[in-house]
């Protein structure tokens, strides 16, 4: 039964399917058909194909039986390197079933390892090297050691471009019978910052209210998913009523669960729409620059962004 | 030639006029005189210690040319003293024209289990003589007869300003110096209290270095008040720097208060300043988990307390009401109510091969999408689930 949710629906299952990265789909597909395969390394952003790509490869290489042999693990969900080395050392005790003489395991968000773990995750690679083959997937490559890079073949995925994104809204379009205007197009590829499984989603989301769907109610549908009030933050500073754009701040991340980043990055894209003198825009954009800076460096996002947020009042004195 | 009088005594309120900060309260009791014959007998002035309860008993019998008869109602433990002494005191008609007053000082130390209210109630009832009693607090049950028969006078914390003022013309009388820094600081750790002010200023000026006074206090559990008044209200100065030492409470707990009060108390680029110290704060604090390095805690406490405090431009003077921090409960609050949406995440992270936090980043684009029965189905979501998805949209 083909899944309702179209990011599932839709998901490559052969090769040739994964849209957007050619280059690495031809090597990747040379060394599955040798079942040559290293550990593998997969570096990009966010809906670029990474967890597709590794499912074709199992998919390729057990046919009907893949299940048995892939073991899918999330870095930033599983709690310590522990838990996932326990997972793995049960996985990897079994052979693999058929021709195939190793197992495979997918280890999304590797990234999210501290230094440490990832010591301990190269242990465990080697030690279950005659059974099992890695593949892991991260968004920066270098945020991974180098002992583990050194063990891998390095495969970076790029950002979706328009004519990458084209193709796959007009696969869809033409299956589920909708009609996207062209002016809508363009506004769903501006929404997807070339990932693949936003422009999906945005695309189910929209053709859940008409199936005519057209650049209004696209950017109805993007804004509404957006963090709407972080203009009512900003304005409350720019007014100089720093307590009450706390407060709206702190009932913005909680209510809708946003995250500081997200929020951070709100911010830096509505600055350029605020009435304050140009080079004072320039100015609070560093400062925003400086604030993702420590966010994602694992500082308190609420004292970062409230900092923040009393510049703002200063540029509303003009200052 | 060494002091012998405290400056308590010697600068002790005698008429009116003389007690600063209390002015409604001093009205109340001007009022209440005038109507004495028809009004309640007795009047109870409440507030907390050095606010000047039983210096405006004194007053009051100065100004109405009485004699006091004092009475402290931590000595009268049981109803039989009580009988012994108070009884004949009320019962005495006056010899001379010079009226009496009665004053029971400190009556929330009453016993209760001897039967002292009570037999406080039936003086009160037939004293022929005003009655003043004092307490710090009088709220509590035992003391709800009490209230009724008597006019409740409350007296407030005293004004920063109405302290230092004071403090001034003291040290102008006594033709002393002190640093206007060393001054304000003192008046901001009486935290209301006029008595431990004075107190304070007559051993400042006594020792070689005033400053030292501040310091001292580090033995002296301070709370976390008194130390948000420090920070946020006084110049800084060195003893800023040992000010958690008199606190028992964690750092991070401190950076919460400190955190919430900030906007309450600064504006403007002080406000920018002092978010800024409590960024650096932050960072050093993260560096201290990752590393271990605890080290770091001496930045950390120089941020919070020295470099909060100088983050103003200006002094700040006043009363504020400090809130407690509110932000991690709410967090706990907001947990609960967006547990069903991590849930349903969950679910959908597992089904869409990604991360859970992936998934609810996802999730306001694709909720309309879970709205689809179907889609339920599939990802085989709960009737709680269910419920918080149609209530959202």
């Amino acid at each position: 039964m083909a899944s309702e949710i179209w990011t599932e629906k839709y998901r490559p299952t052969i090769f040739s399917e994964l849209i957007g990265q050619e280059e690495i789909v031809k090597k990747v597909q040379s060394l599955t058909n040798s079942l040559n395969i290293p550990h593998l390394l997969f570096a990009g952003p966010a809906g670029t194909g990474k967890s597709s790509l590794a499912l074709i490869i199992v998919k390729e290489l057990f046919g009907k039986n893949w299940k048995e042999n892939y073991l899918e693990l999330n870095a930033s969900d599983e709690r310590g390197i522990n838990i996932v080395r326990e997972k793995v050392k049960n996985f990897a005790r079994t052979k693999s079933l058929g021709n195939v003489p190793f197992k495979i395991i997918f280890l999304d968000e590797a990234d999210a390892l501290t230094p440490e773990a990832q010591q301990a995750l190269r242990r465990t690679m080697e030690n279950y090297s005659a059974t099992c083959r890695f593949i892991l997937s991260c968004n920066y490559s270098s945020k991974i050691i180098d002992p583990i890079q050194s063990r891998c073949a390095i495969f970076r995925f790029k950002l979706l471009e328009n004519k990458d994104i084209k193709k796959i809204l007009d696969k869809i379009s033409g299956m589920e019978k909708i009609s996207i205007t062209p002016e809508a197009e363009e506004l769903l590829y501006e929404g997807s910052e070339g990932d693949c499984r936003r422009v999906i989603n945005l695309l189910q989301s929209t053709s859940s209210i008409s199936p005519l769907i057209n650049a209004e109610l696209i950017s109805t549908i993007i804004s509404s998913a957006k963090p709407k009030d972080i203009r009512v933050v900003l304005d409350y500073a720019l007014s100089g009523d720093f307590q009450k754009s706390r407060e709206k701040l702190l009932d913005v991340m909680l209510k809708e669960s946003i995250s500081g980043q997200d929020v951070i990055k709100a911010i830096q894209k509505e600055i350029w729409n605020l009435p304050v003198e140009p080079e004072l825009k320039v100015k609070l954009t560093e400062k925003t620059g400086e604030t993702e800076f420590h966010i994602v460096e694992g500082s308190d996002p609420f004292i970062q962004l409230q900092s923040l947020v009393a510049s703002f009042v200063l540029a509303g004195l003009g200052k | 030639m060494p002091e012998t009088t405290t400056w308590t005594e010697k600068y002790r309120p005698v008429y009116f006029m003389d007690i600063k900060g209390q002015e409604s309260a001093v009205e109340k009791i001007r009022d209440s005189l005038q109507k004495s014959e028809k009004g309640k007998k007795a009047i109870i002035l409440h507030g907390p210690p050095g606010t000047g309860k039983t210096a405006l008993a004194y007053v009051v019998a100065n100004e109405t040319k009485s004699e006091i008869f004092e009475l402290n109602a931590s000595d009268l433990r049981n109803k039989r003293k009580l009988q012994e002494i108070l009884r004949p005191a009320t019962e005495q008609k006056p010899l001379t024209k010079k009226r009496k007053i009665i004053l029971i000082d400190e009556v929330d130390g009453i016993s209760t289990d001897r039967g002292g209210i009570t037999e406080l109630l039936k003086l009160t009832e037939s004293s022929s003589h005003l009655m003043i009693m004092t307490a710090n607090d009088i709220w509590d049950k035992k003391f709800s007869e009490l209230r009724k028969m008597t006019e409740l006078i409350s007296l407030k914390e005293i004004d920063y300003k109405a302290i230092k003022d004071l403090m001034i013309q003291i040290l102008r009388k006594e033709k002393k110096f002190i640093e206007n820094d060393v001054l304000t600081n003192i008046t901001l750790k009486a935290h209301g209290d006029m008595r431990a002010a004075i107190n304070d200023l007559q051993m400042a000026t006594s020792l070689p270095d005033p400053s030292q006074i501040l310091i001292d206090e580090r033995n002296k559990e301070l709370d976390i008040f008194s130390i948000l008044r420090m920070i946020f209200k006084g110049k800084p100065t060195n003893a800023h720097l040992k000010i958690f030492n008199s606190i028992n409470k964690p750092l991070d707990e401190i950076m919460l208060w400190i955190e919430e009060n900030l906007p309450a108390e600064y504006s403007g680029e002080e406000l920018v300043k002092a978010y800024e110290l409590l960024g650096k704060v932050d960072i050093f604090k993260r560096r201290i988990y990752r590393q271990q390095y605890w080290r770091f805690l001496v930045y950390e406490n120089a941020f919070l307390s020295y470099g909060i405090a100088s983050s103003k431009t200006s002094g700040k003077t006043g009363f504020t009401n400090y809130k407690r921090p509110t932000r991690i409960l709410k967090m706990w609050l907001n947990n609960r109510r967006t547990e069903k949406k991590k849930s349903i995440a969950k679910k959908y992270a597992q089904y869409a091969h990604i991360g859970v936090k992936r998934a609810l980043k996802e999730f306001p684009t694709i909720e309309r999408v879970f709205l689809k029965p179907g889609v339920q189905k599939e990802l085989k979501l709960t009737q709680d689930e269910i419920e918080y998805l149609n209530k959202n949209n």
